[in-house]
């Protein structure tokens, strides 16, 4: 319905810099929930970004995330999983995001992260 | 270094491309020059000139100017074909432009991850590495070529955004589109997880100081009406610019996309220029990239361009610091390289005539033009009320908020409705764990990192972003769809020297016919495909019907291709003589005392119009340069005319002469000179031949110096009067 004239009646009496600032204040609330949303979650793709950045490349990031999301370990971050089979097996950083793209060591940080979750649960 | 007479070498750019990376990062701007002066006058809104240029055709009356905009000037590629593209940016750095918006190739969008290699697109081009790293690379060479930095635009988004943004970042892309909403609305992709890749990309871009563009200018293009969406526009871009900002990105890097949403029939400035100026102080703080309208462009060129003149005249009045053009071709088939160039000359012609006109306008502060103005802003403001009110952005898209035809706060309920779970990669987010770890720079969000490093990617010695050394280059994963594959069939033809015309494609061998057909509307497409086929085309297309009149005749042109190439060894070079400076000739003039000729139009000829072209000094004649004419008139016997000449001590004859039935023409010209030879004055006096079908052929054959004909213009008879009489000295 176009019931312009009567909707616009509280905005009437703002000048054009009020306006504005308004037009700005209803975007930071609109746009705040969405923000907190992104700061919470990630996506494959993000975290196929944070490979690429850690020096692999888009083929060896595609398995490594693929393989992550199949054992549901994305959620601590695909660097994060490099890093830890990395320091579990005190390998250099490169070799060990080779070898979880070539779906080795899975299971070795599935076992981790499930013993993590246990001392957690357990308290300590 | 790219030499100007010489083609770009593709293979040569080709090579070592795994160990480049790009000289600098980021968006540059045109230097502007504070009141510029240039010839005669004082320009208030242009940029450094450049080394290498073309300029605007009509530039020749103009001392060769090329005056340079101020905004940066885009061009639309997309070839499909990587070695293409890089030709066609070529062409469009030497008139102009300074911004390569590199056109995706269809379905990368919903490509989940990279595409490695240089594979051949549809509409575009798959945005590869190896691509990237190649034409940025060439754009090196162009842009010492032309003197002045260029930038490489392309798309962050799609699925893949955090990816697509990493690469560019690392590959020194200086130009990104990246807008959630683009990709919620127009493909698809699911709303949760666009936003929460759009924060990563974001950030990113935002690393390597890179341009961002929205999209909101295709809601214009989607909607029933461009201009119905008006106040939608301004909410579009106003989510798009908070999300930006609140992510981390600096406003003079967050560039809004606007097209003016209407065209005539419409009383299209009425309604585009309001509209420019709520959307321009509302958005004061960030940066404007103007495009040309898309959504009312059918098959005329002519239509189109006059459109785009006055969208870019739009930029002028009310500023852009960007002038993105749309082909005038868009309407018909996917851009061909001489509309590409055409399109960018739009811009710059518009941009230069407008040239200091902000300076002398300005808007009315009261009346209908502000009301609209302020109207536009309240219906906006009242949009995101309705937002927030339903529960946010996101049941908003629920609701079908968006890309409805009706004039906020109408609604007709025809928007495009995205459930939150619906789309490409619905419930691929994923909760970050209470450990989540991301060891790299420019990362957005909650990452539980270590307390003593200074940086995220100490953990890791170094990511990409800081180390590009750290970049993994894959070269081609498709052994088939390749440029190698693609340049190796060219071998042939390129090794003996083959060609064919051209639109997109090397060798696509595509050419335009343009014809008047007098005949009823509905035998025009048939009748021009038969035409075109009895030339010898093939793969005939009529592409563009104008009727003229129901019953005198349409305007068709017809697209076909070549079926032969012709090799290039065996073309004469058109041999171009250099034309003297307004002051040589002047000088030469002077230093004879003054030259005499003598100028007539020979036998029963009446037509003088293009004689006197060339003598008038109000035309551009050589009167201008101090030649003294003497004007025998019209239909002088050609004995009168050599006598003339002995009696005057003239040592120049202008000699005119229509082509005529029984050739009398020729006749009477080699009258003329056999008559100066009898009298023993040929060797003093230099004869010029004039007329409309004169050629070098029959010049030669009557014994003329030499003959001119159609479009002759003062300066090439007065060039070769000083040149000949140089020669006649010695």
């Amino acid at each position: 319905m176009n019931d312009f004239s009567k909707r616009r009646t509280h905005l009437a009496h703002l000048s054009d810099e009020e306006l504005k600032e308004y037009f700005f204040k209803l975007l930071e609330e609109i746009t705040e929930p969405i923000l907190s949303m992104a700061k919470k979650y990630t996506s494959p793709s993000l975290e196929r970004s944070i490979l690429l950045r850690m020096g692999f490349s888009s083929l060896e990031a595609q398995a490594i995330v693929t393989h992550a999301l199949r054992e549901d370990l994305l959620g601590h971050g695909a660097g994060h999983l490099v890093l830890k089979y990395a320091e579990l097996n005190n390998l250099p950083l490169r070799d060990a995001g080779l070898k979880l793209a070539s779906d080795e060591g899975w299971a070795e940080l599935k076992t981790f992260w499930s013993r993590q979750v246990k001392a957690n649960q357990e308290g300590v | 270094m790219l030499i100007p007479e010489e083609k770009i070498n593709i293979q040569e750019l080709l090579k070592d491309l795994e160990h480049y990376h790009p000289r600098r990062k980021g968006w540059t701007w045109r230097e502007k020059i504070e009141n510029q002066k240039l010839s005669f006058f004082k320009y208030e809104d242009t940029s450094k000139n450049l080394k290498h240029s073309l300029s605007l055709p009509a530039s020749r009356q103009m001392f060769n100017l090329d005056p340079q905009p101020n905004p940066v000037i885009t061009v639309e590629i997309a070839s499909g074909r990587l070695e293409d593209d890089i030709r066609r940016m070529r062409m469009a750095a030497w008139h102009g432009a300074d911004h390569m918006m590199v056109i995706r190739t269809l379905g990368q969008s919903h490509f989940d991850g990279l595409i490695e290699g240089t594979p051949e697109g549809v509409g575009g081009i798959p945005i590869t590495r190896k691509q990237i790293r190649a034409t940025r690379k060439a754009l090196d060479l162009i842009e010492d070529e032309v003197g002045r930095p260029i930038n490489l635009h392309s798309y962050v988004s799609g699925i893949a955004g955090p990816e697509i943004a990493v690469l560019f970042s690392e590959e020194g892309i200086n130009g990104a589109h990246q807008d959630p909403q683009y990709n919620i609305l127009y493909r698809n992709i699911n709303p949760l997880r666009s936003f929460v890749d759009a924060a990563e990309a974001k950030l990113i871009m935002s690393h390597s100081q890179m341009l961002q563009i929205d999209g909101a200018h295709n809601a214009n293009a989607t909607a029933k009406h461009g201009f119905m969406v008006m106040p939608e526009l301004l909410v579009q871009h106003g989510i798009n610019c908070m999300y930006s900002l609140r992510v981390g990105m600096d406003s003079r890097y967050i560039a809004l996309s606007t097209v003016p949403p209407s065209a005539p029939p419409f009383p299209a400035l009425s309604l585009d220029l309001p509209y420019a100026v709520a959307v321009r102080e509302l958005f004061s703080d960030f940066r404007f990239r103007a495009q040309m309208n898309t959504k009312y462009i059918e098959s005329c060129a002519r239509e189109a361009t006059v459109n785009h003149t006055l969208n870019t005249f739009i930029s002028a009045i009310c500023g852009a610091d960007i002038q993105s053009t749309i082909t005038p071709d868009e309407g018909r088939n996917v851009p061909w390289h001489y509309n590409s160039i055409h399109a960018v000359n739009t811009a710059k012609q518009t941009l230069i005539a407008c040239d200091g006109i902000r300076n002398y306008l300005e808007f009315k502060e009261e009346g209908p033009f502000r009301e609209k103005v302020r109207e536009l802003k309240e219906r906006a403001v009242l949009f995101l009320e309705e937002i927030k009110n339903i529960g946010g952005y996101f049941k908003a898209l629920e609701a079908g908020f968006f890309v409805d035809s009706g004039y906020y706060p109408e609604r007709v309920g025809d928007g495009i409705k995205r459930p939150v779970n619906g789309g490409n990669g619905a419930n691929s987010i994923i909760l970050r764990e209470n450990d989540y770890l991301a060891p790299v720079c420019y990362h957005f969000g909650d990452n539980h990192l270590p307390e003593n490093i200074e940086k995220p990617c100490d953990l890791i010695d170094g990511c990409s972003m800081c180390y590009p050394g750290k970049i993994q280059y894959i070269d081609e994963l498709d052994e088939v769809d390749n440029v190698e594959t693609r340049l190796s069939q060219y071998q042939k033809t390129e090794k003996e020297h083959l060609f064919k015309p051209e639109v997109q494609w090397r060798n696509d061998g595509i050419v335009l016919l343009s014809l008047f057909l007098p005949l009823p509307e509905k035998k025009v497409v048939p009748a021009a495909r038969l035409m075109a086929q009895k030339l010898g085309l093939i793969n005939v297309e009529v592409i563009h019907k104008q009727v003229l009149h129901p019953a005198e005749g349409s305007f068709v042109e017809v697209r076909g291709e070549v079926d032969f190439y012709l090799n290039e060894d065996e073309i004469e070079v058109e041999e171009k003589i250099p034309l003297l400076s307004d002051d040589e000739i002047r000088q030469e003039v002077e230093s004879r005392g003054g030259i005499k000729v003598i100028a007539a139009t020979l036998g029963e000829d009446e037509h003088s119009v293009g004689l006197k072209e060339v003598i008038d000094v109000k035309h551009g004649g050589i009167e201008k340069w101090g030649f003294e004419v003497i004007y025998l008139g019209t239909s002088v016997p050609p004995q009168k005319v050599i006598d003339s000449a002995m009696e005057t001590g003239s040592r120049v004859i202008l000699a005119s002469t229509t082509i005529t039935h029984g050739n009398i023409h020729q006749i009477n010209l080699k009258k003329l000179t056999s008559y100066a030879i009898e009298k023993g004055v040929r060797d003093q006096i230099v004869i010029i031949g004039g007329g409309t079908q004169l050629s070098d052929e029959i010049a030669q054959e009557c014994g003329l110096d030499t003959a001119f004909g159609r479009g002759t213009k003062g300066i090439d008879v007065a060039s070769f009067i000083i040149r000949s009489l140089k020669v006649k000295n010695n």
